[in-house]
């Protein structure tokens, strides 16, 4: 049950973040609010992680440099995620980067790419994208 | 419509890239490790982009028009990974991830409807419903038709969306 509740929170969670990045960067500009975001994310991180002193910062050699520059792409992602919730809406922008978002994972998991063993798509994954995309079409009609 | 569409499948496929590659990271070094990590990242590459882009106006920031918890937006993240890591750690990764993608559509509905934090308000229509309602569907299907344990699913939704 508190799982759940946690699961729900999350996504909450990630809703309202895309939001008050959109509403800040009205006020700011886009790059300033997704560096202010960060910057103070990153302070907190930094905090929680110095109180738990939860981690292994040695085992960073281990992981492959390519690996670990993914957080800069987060730039990127929420330059383009407040520009798509400004033209189109919160809930258009969410269902259309949940979409992408599962494809892209789907296409490297079934190429195995990175390193990841190799997974078949069955039908029911077909079936979820088909109507996903469904989905995006029904809610853009006018 | 399309030049939104655009920017959400950049941001879309990007956020799977990002969740793929940290959860490699946390592998190694822990959760709020690559947490830190990738908000740190992330916060560079923003100033860095911000400059090339906007050279001294990126700087040039109106203080006036700084409301107060702008200063604490950032904690939304710390909040995202504390919650989906537990729900993950609870529930197991199908189950968690379908109800935080879920989470995500409704919450956002709501949020277009009432135009919260002046967000410009997009009125509620029945083929908006309807359009979530099927994708809501596909997301279940999607995540708990047929499939192996996945080891990508293990994902932590670092960041940004």
């Amino acid at each position: 049950m508190r799982g759940i509740l946690f699961a729900i929170l999350g996504g909450a969670f990630i809703t309202f973040q895309g939001v008050a990045n959109a509403r800040i960067s009205q006020d700011l500009g886009t790059w300033q609010a997704a560096a202010l975001t960060q910057c103070t994310g990153f302070v907190v991180a930094l905090l929680v992680l110095l109180a738990f002193k939860d981690g292994h910062p040695r085992q960073f050699k281990r992981v492959k440099p390519l690996y670990l520059a993914g957080g800069s792409f987060a730039a990127i992602v929420i330059f383009s995620n407040v520009k798509a919730i400004e033209l189109v809406g919160v809930t258009f922008s969410t269902s259309s980067v949940l979409i992408a978002q599962l494809l892209v994972t789907f296409l490297i998991d079934s190429f195995g790419w990175f390193g990841l063993p190799k997974q078949q798509m069955k039908l029911p994954q077909f079936i979820g994208i088909g109507m996903m995309i469904a989905g995006v079409v029904v809610m853009g009609w006018r | 419509m399309l030049m939104g569409l655009l920017f959400s499948i950049v941001a879309g496929a990007l956020v799977g890239l990002q969740n793929i590659f940290n959860s490699k990271v946390n592998e190694h070094t822990g959760s709020w490790m690559t947490t830190t990590l990738v908000l740190g990242l992330g916060f560079a590459a923003s100033l860095l982009l911000g400059v090339v882009f906007e050279g001294g106006e990126m700087f040039r920031l109106n203080m006036s028009s700084m409301q107060t918890w702008y200063w604490f937006s950032g904690i939304i993240g710390v909040g995202v990974v504390t919650c989906v890591v537990q729900g993950v750690r609870r529930l197991g990764p199908t189950f968690a991830i379908s109800i935080v993608l879920i989470t995500q559509l409704v919450t956002a509905m709501i949020w277009d409807t009432m135009g919260w934090l002046g967000l410009e308000k997009v009125p509620f229509s029945w083929n908006k419903l309807a359009g979530v309602l099927i994708l809501i569907g596909g997301i279940l299907v999607f995540k708990l038709g047929g499939r192996n344990a996945k080891t990508t699913e293990k994902v932590h939704i670092h960041d940004s969306i």
